[in-house]
């Protein structure tokens, strides 16, 4: 009886691992198909922005408006910098409108010092139920810029509070220590330009760790050298460049960064704006204006656009690193099983048939087969009932295949846009290419199971994210 | 059960992949050194012969000869980057010394290319450079979407009657790549488009006269008049907006009487549109008809009403004060919010 037993775990360890392993492989080749695509696409859009000119934009009356909505919690050490970068973004008719989310610090009197708030009433129109606003105000200095106070209610309400007071015909939503490129927005827009069937915009967001930071804009950019910050400047890289664009072309994307996005104001209104009850709000809101779009038989792009960039810090410690994975995880299954319905179901596309089933198989469910694969390829090997050839033979599919994918990623930015210039970070780029697999990679599929296992259990808070600040340009010597 | 064979391929496939990546990372990465280097030797003295050539005026073969010996693309990045800084007799001289070069012949073979990426270098180079030439006219029905949009920007610099007219049928364009290039050329081309505008309107309707209405307001010509008048009787809500928007930055009498007729509409955008537009050409007489749109049932007619009412001045506060103490309470709180407003607040 006993050796019947064993007979069968061994025969399940054993055909775990082959399912495990052609999982890996079908997730391999489609993340091949992925790399080739946004080659394609890359190309294509390097093609179309070479010896492009953009000043007819910058000096037209019939550019598109932006409001730039920037949400912020505490902010008091960092708001002033962040600001001024955005008031010196380069693109007409823009407006800035910084909503302080119950702030408990000083980042409400810092702007009235800094930036000659006045209080103003102004007429809006609440379409979206939020907390309440406590005060308004405008600056003396900056005619373009809005401040708003009001009961802290969470990002989403922030943002749903900023699209009320918002005049333009696009918002661009951003975490307020978010730096943007002084080109971005001009950039960004151009999709909403030369069609009109476009709602949504997504930029290229990069690690600003290691780059050194002068009046909010990025002076030098370097490769950190701290390994976690290290592996996610390549984890970055590849999640936009090559995930993202490759999407693209493909007619599937549905992420645009929270960090980083335009969107149609009034396509986002008649959606009802932010939901307040997930926290992969900024992914919801991107899905919803798809779904909305496919239901009244609109065709409702999302398109990403490679070259407009904004930096973000990224954790450099575990625990909170550990914290923003888990919580990204928790919104992407939240924000899928919101959207269910739309799994496998031809009325949606595209979108229904292939990217939905793309992120609940490779994404969602992809650290539950990892962890499965790797604990019973332990105790495979523990129990002897899987050979060491097998071993090999899986690791080299499933990270080496990966490692192999992350370097054509880094040849891609490299062939394009080329942030990173010198010998050193063309080697640091690699090195933490190659240390990706060791270690980090296992750290995230524990992060991400205990994302989903807190889904399962309902629980959405967000937990604190601690920032360093930017690395200031070092002095120079003066005689 | 799995056989060494296979691992030891499947390995060889991942070391080959890898020492590929690296290779081709590393290969890019000396090619890019070594070709920024060169391009800044050859830009230096290339920059210094233009600069010279620019500014002197005159002909100066050695000058000319360096600068058709440099490689094409190094001709163009050093031409096209002093034409951004250049007007006038500065960029005439640029365009001449770019003709004895041979640039600019590059530019028109790159525009009858059969492929749309050289197409498109070819357009910008000669965009920038101002060149007025008839491939324009070619290049504004090209089948590439961004090159036609690249051609309208072109055809800004050149407004001639030929250009205008392929510009308008560029505004009916499906492939709506080109639309903001197109409006925004057609504005800067100024008072000339009057004639063949005011001709588009009265023979189009739908998206492509809501584009091309979106040109007129900013001209405001007042022959747009009854091509404005008609268009917005026609069933699209878009058109009728437009037109509403054209009617008030033309503002005569009959544009007012139409825009009272409009401030009835059935779409809330219209109205809107109306009742903006009548505070925007501080049509007074229409205060009385604005402060009943104070209470109108939706949100955007009432700000549309309260903000032109206040555009009016004296007549349009005493409206606002009456309505703060009407029945509607919807009515009131707008005139409240209205009066309300700091002075500088739009």
């Amino acid at each position: 009886m006993n050796g019947m037993l064993t007979g069968i775990a061994n025969e399940i360890l054993v055909r775990g691992q082959v399912v495990v392993l052609v999982y890996f492989v079908a997730v391999n080749g489609w993340y091949l198909i992925l790399l080739l695509s946004a080659l394609l696409e890359l190309r294509r859009h390097m093609l179309l922005i070479s010896d492009e000119s953009r000043h007819l934009l910058l000096s037209s009356t019939l550019s598109p408006t932006i409001s730039i909505l920037a949400p912020a919690f505490n902010e008091e050490a960092t708001i002033e910098s962040s600001l001024r970068a955005l008031l010196a973004l380069q693109y007409p008719n823009l407006e800035v409108i910084v909503i302080s989310d119950g702030s408990k610090d000083q980042t409400v009197q810092v702007l009235i010092d800094r930036f000659d708030l006045v209080p103003v009433k102004t007429i809006y129109e609440q379409r979206i139920k939020t907390k309440e606003v406590r005060s308004l105000y405008r600056s003396s200095t900056y005619p373009s810029l809005v401040v708003v106070d009001k009961d802290n209610g969470g990002k989403a309400d922030a943002l749903n509070v900023g699209l009320g007071f918002a005049r333009s015909e696009l918002v661009c939503a951003m975490d307020a220590d978010t730096l943007i490129e002084a080109d971005g927005l001009q950039r960004m827009v151009r999709p909403f330009l030369y069609s009109t069937d476009v709602v949504a915009t997504g930029g290229t967001i990069r690690v600003v760790n290691g780059s050194e930071v002068s009046f909010g804009r990025v002076v030098k950019t370097a490769v950190p050298t701290h390994f976690l910050a290290g592996i996610q400047v390549v984890e970055y890289l590849r999640a936009f460049l090559f995930g993202r664009l490759g999407w693209n072309r493909l007619g599937g994307n549905i992420i645009i960064s929270g960090a980083f996005g335009l969107f149609q104001r009034e396509a986002v209104l008649s959606a009802g704006g932010y939901l307040h009850d997930t926290v992969g709000e900024d992914m919801e809101l991107v899905l919803r204006l798809k779904r909305l779009s496919y239901e009244r038989g609109e065709r409702g792009r999302i398109a990403f656009v490679p070259d407009p960039v904004a930096w973000t810090e990224v954790p450099e410690s575990l625990r909170v690193l550990g914290r923003q994975r888990d919580r990204w995880h928790r919104g992407l299954a939240d924000v899928l099983w919101r959207h269910r319905r739309m799994l496998f179901n031809p009325r949606y596309g595209v979108t229904g048939l292939f990217v939905i089933p793309y992120y609940v198989f490779v994404e969602l469910l992809a650290p539950v087969i990892e962890a499965v694969g790797l604990v019973s390829l332990a105790l495979g090997l523990v129990f002897g009932v899987v050979d060491w050839n097998f071993a090999g033979l899986f690791y080299l599919t499933a990270y080496g295949l990966g490692t192999a994918l992350t370097a054509f990623t880094l040849i891609l930015e490299d062939m394009s846009f080329h942030r990173y210039k010198t010998f050193r970070d063309r080697v640091l780029l690699f090195w933490w290419a190659l240390l990706e697999n060791l270690g980090y990679r296992q750290l995230t599929v524990y992060w991400r199971l205990r994302g989903l296992w807190k889904f399962l259990r309902g629980r959405k808070e967000w937990g604190v994210m601690h920032r360093k600040g930017f690395r200031p340009v070092a002095p120079t010597a003066t005689r | 059960m799995v056989s060494k064979h296979l691992l030891d391929m499947v390995m060889l496939a991942e070391v080959g992949l890898l020492v590929l990546a690296v290779g081709l990372f590393f290969a890019h990465g000396i090619w890019l050194f070594l070709r920024e280097r060169r391009l800044l030797r050859l830009a230096t003295g290339a920059r210094t012969a233009l600069a010279h050539l620019i500014t002197s005026g005159a002909v100066n073969v050695q000058d000319i000869e360096a600068l058709r010996k440099l490689p094409a693309d190094v001709q163009v990045i050093t031409f096209l980057e002093m034409a951004r800084t250049l007007t006038g007799t500065g960029k005439d001289n640029l365009r001449f010394v770019a003709e004895q070069v041979g640039m600019l012949d590059r530019a028109r073979k790159l525009c009858e290319s059969r492929l749309w990426q050289r197409r498109l270098r070819g357009a910008r180079i000669l965009s920038q450079m101002d060149v007025a030439d008839p491939l324009i006219l070619k290049l504004l029905a090209d089948t590439h979407p961004a090159i036609r949009a690249q051609a309208a920007e072109w055809a800004a610099a050149q407004p001639s009657l030929p250009v205008i007219a392929a510009m308008l049928t560029l505004l009916a364009d499906p492939a709506t790549q080109a639309r903001f290039s197109v409006q925004n050329a057609l504005l800067r081309m100024g008072g000339i488009i009057a004639g063949p505008l005011t001709g588009f309107l009265e023979t189009h309707s739908g998206p492509a006269a809501e584009a091309g209405l979106r040109v007129a307001e900013s001209v405001a010509e007042p022959s747009f008049g009854p091509a404005a008048l008609s268009l917005s009787r026609t069933e699209d809500i878009g058109v009728r907006v437009a037109s509403a928007n054209l009617l008030g930055a033309i503002g005569d009498a009959g544009a007012a009487a139409r825009l009272i007729e409009l401030l009835a509409d059935d779409d809330s955008r219209v109205r809107a549109a109306a009742a903006h537009a009548l505070g925007r050409m501080q049509h007074w007489r229409a205060a009385s008809l604005l402060a009943e749109r104070l209470r109108d049932p939706v949100w955007r007619v009432r700000r549309a009403a309260g903000l032109g009412l206040r555009t009016l001045g004296a007549p349009g506060a005493l409206f606002l004060r009456r309505a703060t103490n009407g029945d509607d309470r919807f009515a009131a709180d707008m005139a409240q919010q209205v009066l309300d407003l700091p002075a500088a607040a739009g």
